[in-house]
């Protein structure tokens, strides 16, 4: 990176999109305007304005970046060429700053993304905690809180969704020994529609808000500021990521597994991989959906979700959690994956029972969709549902049981060894029980009935999304980063990194339940001091900031790791998934010149002579075995 | 994509075979949104429909199938080498299309005695109008492509992946509309 | 075998250590119900079983790191074996088992909260931005706290005038949300059994001032209670001015307006009767009774500059007219 290249910027493509983007959104605007001059409307008012104008906004930031650029030419009945980089006049930093069809660079771009909205996301987290560490209204006014803890809450969302396209375009295409993805134009273009995506949800802050948390019931959404349309149109976006995402993702397991690679012989994470792109490609419609309903509902007077014009709340309500239950198994299915992925390499014994822990993403996945009534026991729907939604989110616990029990037969018996990837796998394992297990007590309805809206339910999930994939993805990134990068990162900021998140997290969570428990409500930003939280809210605030603290330790070691880490070699963890049998860095085609075969399984540790796949001769000398 | 032993990967046949189960899994996705509002029209106006104009209903159904049934005929052309009853189908398609598109939303909705804004009704009949009449634009656009390209002759009896996604694309919307018209016009009495 | 017995030991004492630890923490507020008690009862149920899952899965996985873990110098792979199916099914039908009785458990506790007294006493619940109602409609009053008496079961009818509110009380463990909406109303059975102030709390995020949504439950022996609604069933005072400052707290107008020029959301009514405001419009406009009961009646129809952000409800609807003829004498008393 020191050859000082001159780089025209205006040739990048994320600042080709921004800035396409926003004279795009003005001339949107625009167009609105004249159209409602048209209609014999006022031309100025501000929702259908802006929500029209950051609508060819994210087009025009996608036609900026190129994605539609082969897809015009396709149009056309042109050909176009199978080129991976944009422009090759850039130097190799530019790549990622600029569409890619190479699967490999589209991860580490939705990794990078992942990581400054998980940034984002935990800034705010920190402001709203600092004023929540004492009673009384401190730092930040009632408006700015309710916003700040929504988009707290969807960033993050958003985070965990770019993470897992990062885990899963990195490494389903390398460990099913395909050269890339099937369709690598909708690749590219499902990473990029995020970015304005997440453009658009940030910039509700500055549109005045939003003061319904991340789940927008009407008809307070209905009457939210116009920040609520923001949320509205940018989840909407990100949404259509997910969806294009997954399709992608099971269209490349089913048609581009290397010889010999049949169902049961893939590495464990891309069973984990396949079950969440099943939700995703077909409930996040719910969403789009429920969200399109209410953006209607508030440009057309359009009555779904408006009481005194025909409509019903509870609608949205079915609507939204039948994604969004769902989704929470988007969350943490690829990070149980990853678990699944990781212990038997430090364990050095095959993963028990393979097919139970494949065969039970799916059972999650399956039995996910009959469960969302149960954020909605106190919500005031249909009576009839109650004790049947019960019985059926009970169930769950009975495939991410068989999990839990197999991890713990992996281990037995092993040669555990302890290194950064391993501890983030163990604090994971260790963390989702917590929050796996304070799942039933919300299921059984009567005691839902205390528990719902509670800090409890806020521990329980900080829990089990810490579990399902905070621990698995800092995991995937120590793991791979070797790979990745050709170099290795700092051990010891490594175990620094872990050591103070993990039980920082403990009090976090543990914290969230008791006040919970004890009559803490969610969402509000103030709290009567007559209940004697402020102590435990003290030190949830206080292990927030350890939490931030250990983030920022990871982010330095990346930093000083990528320029001056130790070489590292091309399988340091001796692990036998094809994609560390090949060369450091990865070739741009893969394994398009180090074609092999399947000939054994995936996780025979400790049997001697066994070989997982056959590379053909050529290729072999290349890459150490 | 480059070369390996799996020749047979880089093969239009296998390639086609992908892009068909890509299509396929999107109109799947695609059924679970319409499916979201079919839900959500039986759960708010229960047995209860909006006063809608019947022959205009019956019309702009009729039209619409009889446009898959010359879809179809454009795509077994296409696929016996037939360019010409192939565009002729192509293009009878894309006028009934519009036809389609005026009529429900040139006539039917100048014509509904409602508004978007007038209750569950309203606010149902036009998002799920709306939501097809979007599809059925954008299959409309589609279909001017495949035609500009087949007047290039860029298909062959055995090369047409894009004709084939059209048509399967058109047939889809269709499915759905079979579907939205009896919710709308025929099921429950009429309200509002 | 003694790998097993080890770990058993220490499983064993990890439950009975978290168990007792938990169980003797005072984990919940004090219990002031009769359906509350079915719920912590269940709850302490799962208390013990999360209990002993978390020490199972944590013991087992500690002693590993233990027993199993490579020592300095070692070399080689651990021990294979791929898995065993009859240990998959014993541990696909175990949980089965125990999470089907809990599911049962939580059905049995659901009935046992709705079990209905039908000589429960009724009183309606209304939530609105930022305040609660309750209509005692049997003795025909409104107060804006909740009196409910000792040992009778009282029977809540939630419904919101605005957005969705929730009705929870800790103490009693219920929770129910209060819908906007004709056929809305959602109904609770509360059994209180401990004499007592609590604080109902608005569970639901409704809004700027959700976190101040809080009203008053005093529990009373019955005796009080039926002097209590004597009282308040003499009718309210003649003097208009001081009907119309019940209004103002009954229906909620004093979440949003204050009387003493303090600034709340919407604008103070100290000293704004006969006054000239700007609107929105850009027009100014005399505050006179006509304009006031507009503004009541159709709080949309004129909006004083500086509040367009915040939406006034139209809680006028669920008053009389001599109601909201009082509030604006009320209103013009608080002219000086
Ligand atoms: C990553 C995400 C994630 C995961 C994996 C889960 C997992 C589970 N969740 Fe959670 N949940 C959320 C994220 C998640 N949840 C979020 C974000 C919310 C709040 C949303 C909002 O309102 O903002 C929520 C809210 C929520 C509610 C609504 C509460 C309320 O608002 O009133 C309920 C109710 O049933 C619930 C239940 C469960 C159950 C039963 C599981 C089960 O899947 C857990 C299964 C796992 C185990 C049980 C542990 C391991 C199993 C064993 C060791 C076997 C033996 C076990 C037994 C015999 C019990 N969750
Ligand atoms: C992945 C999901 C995730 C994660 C990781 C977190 C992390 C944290 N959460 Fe979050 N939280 C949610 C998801 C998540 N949360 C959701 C969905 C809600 C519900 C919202 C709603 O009710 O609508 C919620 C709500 C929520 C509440 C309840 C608010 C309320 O109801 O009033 C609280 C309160 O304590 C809280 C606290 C925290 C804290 C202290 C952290 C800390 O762990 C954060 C630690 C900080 C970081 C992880 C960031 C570190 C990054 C850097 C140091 C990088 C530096 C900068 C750049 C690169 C730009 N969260
Ligand atoms: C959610 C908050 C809220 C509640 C509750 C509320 N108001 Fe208001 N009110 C407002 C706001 C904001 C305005 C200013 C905007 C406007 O004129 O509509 C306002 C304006 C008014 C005005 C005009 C005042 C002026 O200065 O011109 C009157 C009169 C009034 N309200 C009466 C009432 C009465 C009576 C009630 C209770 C039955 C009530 N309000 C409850 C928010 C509220
Ligand atoms: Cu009412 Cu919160
Ligand atoms: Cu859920």
């Amino acid at each position: 990176m020191d050859e000082k290249k001159k780089v025209n910027f205006l040739k990048l493509g994320l600042v080709r999109g921004i800035i396409f983007q926003v004279v795009g959104s003005i001339v949107g605007m625009g167009i609105v305007m004249l159209i409602r001059l048209l209609m014999g409307l006022p031309a100025w008012n501000a929702e259908p304005v802006w929500v029209g104008g950051t609508f060819v906004g994210v087009i025009t930031f996608l036609i900026g970046v190129g994605a539609f650029s082969d897809w015009f030419k396709w149009a056309k009945g042109e050909k176009t060429s199978d080129h991976h980089e944009a422009d090759p006049s850039l130097p190799g930093w530019a790549k990622y700053y600029s569409i890619s069809l190479d699967h490999k660079v589209i991860g580490i771009q939705y990794g990078v993304t992942s990581i400054l909205t998980l940034g984002l996301a935990g800034t705010f987290a920190m402001i709203f905690r600092t004023e929540l560490a004492a009673s009384k209204l401190q730092y930040i006014d009632l408006g700015t809180f309710n916003s700040l803890i929504g988009l707290h809450g969807i960033v993050m969302i958003a985070a965990i969704l770019l993470g897992i396209g990062a885990m899963s375009n990195y490494l389903v295409p390398l460990m099913i020994g395909a050269s890339d993805m099937a369709f690598p134009r909708l690749n590219a273009f499902a990473y990029w529609i995020n970015v304005p995506g997440a453009l658009l949800v940030v910039s509700s802050l500055f549109l005045g808000g939003f003061d319904t948390g991340w789940t927008a019931y009407p008809p307070l959404s209905a009457r939210a500021p116009l920040g609520m349309q923001m949320f509205f149109l940018g989840v909407y976006v990100i949404g259509l990521s997910s969806i294009l995402g997954s399709l992608n993702i099971i269209v490349t397991t089913i048609r581009m597994r290397a010889p010999g690679m049949n169902y049961f012989r893939m590495p464990i994470f891309v069973w984990a991989a396949v079950a969440t792109s099943i939700i995703g490609l077909t409930a996040t419609q719910f969403i789009a959906l429920s969200f399109q309903m209410v953006m209607f509902q508030r440009l057309l007077g359009m009555g779904f979700f408006d009481p005194t014009n025909g409509g019903n709340v509870v609608l949205f309500q079915h609507l939204f959690w039948f994604y969004s239950h769902p989704a929470v198994y988007v969350f943490i299915l690829p990070g149980l994956g990853m678990i699944s992925e990781l212990l038997p390499v430090f364990a050095r014994k095959p993963l028990f029972g393979y097919k139970w822990i494949a065969l039970s993403s799916m059972a999650i996945a399956l039995v996910g969709f009959f469960v969302w009534a149960h954020h909605m026991f106190t919500a005031g729907m249909e009576e009839y549902l109650r004790v049947p939604f019960m019985y059926s989110t009970m169930l769950v616990a009975v495939p991410t049981g068989v999990k839990f029990f197999s991890w713990v037969g992996t281990l037995w018996r092993g040669k555990i060894s302890f290194p950064t990837p391993m501890l983030f796998t163990l604090g994971a394992v260790s963390i989702f029980l917590l929050g796996g297990l304070t799942g039933p007590p919300n299921a059984t309805v009567a005691t839902d009935l205390h528990l719902h809206d509670t800090y409890w339910i806020v521990g329980h999930f900080h829990a089990t999304m810490f579990g399902g994939f905070i621990f698995p993805f800092f995991a995937a990134l120590y793991y791979w980063f070797p790979k990745m990068t050709g170099r290795m990162y700092n051990e010891k900021l490594g175990k620094w990194h872990f050591w103070l998140m993990y039980p920082a997290f403990y009090v976090q969570s543990l914290g969230q339940m008791r006040i919970g428990l004890l009559g803490m409500r969610r969402r509000i930003a103030d709290y009567d001091p007559a209940l004697n939280f402020d102590f435990s809210h003290l030190l949830i605030t206080i292990a927030g900031f350890v939490i931030f603290a250990s983030v920022v330790i990871f982010l330095v070691n990346v930093w000083m790791s990528v320029k001056r880490g130790e070489k590292a070699g091309t399988n340091p963890w001796n692990s036998r998934s094809p994609e560390w049998q090949l060369p450091t860095p990865i070739p741009e085609h893969n394994y398009a010149d180090h074609p092999f075969e399947v000939v054994g399984e995936p996780y025979d540790y400790g049997l001697e002579g066994s070989t997982y796949i056959k590379m053909s001769a050529a290729s072999k000398a290349s890459a150490a075995d | 994509m480059a070369t390996s032993t799996l020749d047979n990967r880089t093969s239009y046949k296998y390639k086609l075979g992908t892009n068909r189960l890509g299509l396929w899994l999107f109109l799947l996705s695609d059924a679970f949104f319409f499916a979201g509002l079919l839900i959500s029209r039986f759960y708010l106006m229960g047995f209860t429909r909006p006063h809608l104009d019947q022959t205009l209903g019956l019309i702009v159904t009729s039209v619409l199938l009889i446009s898959s049934f010359y879809m179809n005929r454009a795509e077994t052309a296409m696929a016996h080498g037939d360019q010409k009853t192939f565009l002729r189908g192509t293009l009878i398609t894309l006028v009934l299309g519009v036809i389609f598109l005026v009529g429900v939303v040139g006539v039917e909705w100048q014509l509904a005695p409602f508004g978007p804004g007038d209750g569950a009704h309203g606010a149902l009949f036009y998002m799920m109008t709306g939501m097809h009449a979007f599809h059925v634009l954008t299959g409309v656009i589609f279909l001017v492509i495949v035609y500009r390209n087949g007047r290039k002759e860029l298909y062959t009896a055995e090369k047409h992946w894009g004709v084939e996604a059209c048509a399967t694309y058109w047939h889809f919307i269709d499915v759905v509309w079979i579907f939205y018209y009896p919710a709308l016009y025929l099921i429950g009495t009429v309200v509002g | 075998m003694k790998h097993f017995f080890r770990v058993a030991v220490l499983v064993a004492i990890l439950t009975v250590l978290i168990g007792f630890g938990l169980d003797n923490s005072g984990y919940m507020p004090a219990l002031a119900s009769v359906q509350g008690a079915a719920i912590d009862a269940l709850f302490r149920k799962h208390i013990w079983v999360i209990s002993f899952l978390f020490s199972l899965i944590s013991g087992f996985m500690l002693y590993s790191f233990v027993a199993f873990r490579r020592k300095p110098g070692e070399e080689g792979d651990g021990d294979h074996f791929e898995g065993h199916t009859g240990l998959e099914i014993a541990w696909t039908i175990l949980p089965l088992g125990i999470v089907l009785y809990f599911a049962f458990l939580g059905a049995a506790a659901l009935a046992e909260t709705r079990r209905a007294d039908p000589n429960a006493h009724k009183v309606t619940v209304v939530g609105s931005q930022w305040s609660w109602r309750f209509d005692y409609e049997d003795y025909g009053f409104s107060s804006t706290e909740l009196r409910l008496p000792i040992d009778q079961q009282s029977l809540l009818t939630m419904t919101s005038t605005d957005v969705i509110h929730s009705f929870w009380v800790p103490e009693f463990r219920l929770k129910q949300d209060a819908l906007p909406g004709e056929g809305m109303e959602r109904e609770l059975r509360i059994t209180p059994t401990v004499i007592g102030d609590y604080k109902l709390r608005c569970a639901e995020l409704c809004g700027l001032e959700h976190a101040y949504m809080v009203s008053d439950v005093i529990v009373m022996e019955v005796s009080d209670f039926e002097k209590w609604v004597a009282e308040q069933t003499e009718g309210p005072s003649d003097d208009p001015i001081e009907r119309g400052e019940l209004w103002y707290e009954q229906y909620g107008c004093q979440a949003c307006h204050s009387i003493d020029g303090s600034d709340r959301i919407g604008p103070t009514w100290a000293g704004i009767f006969g006054t000239e405001e700007l609107l929105t419009d850009g027009t100014t406009i005399v505050v006179d009774r006509e304009y006031l009961i507009e503004s009541i009646v159709d709080p949309q129809a004129a909006i004083v500059e500086g509040f367009e952000t915040i939406v006034m409800p139209p809680t006028g609807d669920s008053m009389t007219e001599e109601q909201i003829h009082d509030i604006v004498d009320f209103i013009e008393s608080l002219a000086e």
